[in-house]
């Protein structure tokens, strides 16, 4: 039974989002609970995958009983296990989110927005698990029309926002496709493992260099890596508030997975493209990233925009952790990734509940917070003592255990770009909470909203999630490194 | 393009030809089997029938009418194709692994042949209905309203 567990894991929120057009002729009001059952089910069968390949080792699953260099295999190793399990945990916290009363009513329009939903938590699956290039493609492609169509479902600057995503999207993915059938061409195969073999051979193919090149940035557009991240600003401030969380903590993280994926496991982490050293392009274009991301992220003046800037930033810090090139920086750059995709859903549960709440969209707004619950103000201090790098949260040791492998690599251009990083984020935190906390300009009665139960357990989770994740960092990382880390490093 | 075509000598034809179209579209879906053809093609063949029927009589008459019911079925190919990979899985084999396929009363020859028969249905119908809700968006739908989410 294990062996089938990953693909029940992908059939799960598959099976419910093509039934729920059916359903929801007669019964509209089942989608909410449907959804989150299954979503919850998804839950308890990735950490029973999670238990199984710890037990037995790494799955390989042959759809159709075909094996792997002719079928379609998927790969559930450590960790795709472990992505998978903080996959479906985020994606639970975040439906629990999006049912919140806080929300307009979406009227019929229910059926297709959760369909839409249900279909993108299982290609995000299909992404994590795939086991070769083409399929890796194809759910990315799932994925991101999925993605789309939740940023534009707002209408008006939104839907502008959602085409420019298309559009930019849309051409990452022809880019990282191009780049496939350049190496399909060059050695016939497009399973990872099998292309992992053949790949050192043809080391000096200038098809193999280009098809790399062009698959980096396919997949740079979709995890939005600075240079070319034009279209995450905007999409991301003016998607709807409810979808925002799932679209900034999943899905250019997944991309980012996808892109270690390749870079670890088919290229080897000594590849080297046109006498440069991929890992240490990969490391320079982060620490850009890190860098530019923070900057940016000072002069924003609206709360979204901030925080979608941030999560720029926070993309170039793990892949700085993972160009280090040992295992240290590897796994911190993974347990990083966790923790950016805890902080980043928690960051936006905020930002979309205070619009809501008191109608506060930029900075000047944030003094309508006081006075309000004081445990909005605390979600906001942890959540930002993590993106800061203040113990024990998750942020901290997250940048620690990079560090770490910075010094283990004597990579000092890495350390003072997280440390830069970490001074920026500090100063743009410092600007909400002098809003929040120490302005008294403005002395306004602030609005008394109840804050809905849904929104409560969102952002709790969330903030309860990035402190555990810092006080069990190092059995977290340990386990990493026992896991998950590529071969040959 | 929403003009309904009044010409007796399109709609006798158009009579003629939606029938003899449709069963193409089972022709190549069964002969998929065998040949080139199979569920994608075949879901083609059928839509252009149906947007036929549709350009000729208008959406209002019955046939038309059968043409909007149609698009309820969205989901409906994907469920047949899921359902079968998911009846393999019951059979203990692998996801669309058709040796297992669980169909009482069956050999192995004969699983293998209704596994891909139903999951050839399944991909016809779902690119049929496809088909159709491109055209209907695209020529008939007004633009709608500005949403708030």
């Amino acid at each position: 039974m294990t062996r089938h567990l990953p693909a029940i894991i992908f059939l799960l929120p598959l099976s419910l989002a093509i039934c729920l057009p059916l359903i929801g002729i007669k019964h509209r009001e089942w989608c909410r609970p449907m959804a989150f059952a299954v979503i919850a089910g998804m839950v308890l069968v990735s950490i029973a995958n999670l238990v199984g390949v710890l037990q037995t080792g790494t799955i390989h699953y042959a759809f159709g009983g075909w094996a792997a260099p002719i079928g379609i295999e998927w790969v559930a190793d450590g960790l795709a296990s472990v992505m998978i399990v903080a996959l479906s945990l985020l994606a639970l916290i975040c439906v629990i989110f999006i049912s919140s009363v806080l929300f307009p009513n979406l009227g019929s329009r229910i059926v297709p927005f959760y369909t839409l939903v249900l279909l993108l938590v299982g290609s995000l699956v299909g992404m994590i698990f795939a086991g070769d290039l083409f399929n890796l493609f194809v759910f990315l492609e799932v994925s991101a029309l999925c993605a789309y169509a939740l940023v534009g479902l707002a209408g008006g600057k939104a839907l502008v926002a959602g085409f420019r995503y298309l559009i930019l999207g849309t051409f990452g993915a022809s880019l990282y496709l191009l780049g496939v059938g350049y190496l399909y061409a060059e050695t016939g195969t497009l399973n990872m493992a099998d292309l992992a073999e053949r790949i050192p051979l043809l080391v000096t193919s200038k098809a193999i260099a280009v098809g790399v090149l062009f698959m980096f940035i396919g997949l740079g557009i979709k995890m939005a890596l600075v240079p070319l991240h034009g279209w995450l600003p905007d999409a991301y401030t003016y998607a709807p508030d409810r979808v925002t969380p799932l679209l900034a903590s999943l899905v250019t993280k997944v991309a980012l997975y996808g892109w270690i994926r390749i870079m670890f496991w088919v290229l080897g982490a000594q590849a080297v493209i046109y006498q440069i050293p991929i890992l240490f392009l990969v490391g320079v274009l982060g620490a850009m990233a890190a860098l530019i991301g923070a900057f940016l992220a000072l002069s924003q003046k609206e709360i979204k925009r901030m925080f979608a800037y941030g999560g720029l930033s926070h993309i170039g810090l793990i892949l700085v952790g993972m160009s280090l090139g040992n295992q240290t920086g590897f796994a911190g750059g993974v347990f990083y990734l966790l923790n950016d995709a805890v902080m980043q859903a928690g960051l936006f549960f905020w930002a979309g509940a205070i619009i809501h709440l008191y109608g506060v969209r930029t900075i000047e707004d944030l003094v309508r917070l006081r006075g309000g619950p004081g445990w909005m103000s605390a979600a906001l201090v942890v959540m930002a003592m993590s993106m800061i790098g203040i113990p024990p949260t998750g942020g901290f040791f997250g940048k620690w255990y990079i560090i770490l492998g910075a010094v283990e690599a004597q990579n000092y251009l890495a350390i003072a770009a997280v440390l830069i990083a970490t001074l920026l984020t500090l100063a743009y935190f410092l600007k909400l909470f002098e809003r929040v906390f120490r302005d008294r300009s403005a002395q306004q009665p602030p609005l008394m909203r109840e804050v809905p139960l849904a929104v409560r357990i969102s952002l709790g989770a969330t903030s309860v999630a990035i402190i555990v994740l810092g006080l069990m960092s190092d059995h977290i990382v340990n386990f990493l490194l026992k896991t998950a880390v590529p071969p040959g490093l | 393009m929403k003009r309904i075509h009044d010409s007796l000598i399109v709609q006798t034809m158009s009579r003629l030809l939606i029938p003899l179209a449709q069963l193409f579209a089972l022709y190549v879906l069964f002969f998929g089997q065998y040949g080139p053809g199979g569920g994608f093609v075949a879901g083609v063949i059928w839509t252009t029938s149906m947007i036929l029927t549709f350009l000729v009589f208008g959406l209002k008459s019955p046939q038309g009418r059968l043409v909007e019911k149609v698009l309820h079925g969205d989901g409906v190919g994907l469920i047949i194709f899921v359902g079968v990979g998911g009846l393999c899985l019951i059979g203990g084999g692998e996801f669309l692994n058709y040796a297992n396929l669980e169909i009482p009363g069956l050999d192995a020859p004969a699983r293998r042949y209704m596994g891909i028969l139903l999951g050839q249905i399944g991909v016809a119908v779902d690119v049929a209905v496809t088909g159709i809700s491109i055209v209907l968006s695209l020529a008939y739908h007004d633009i709608e309203q500005e949403y708030h989410v």
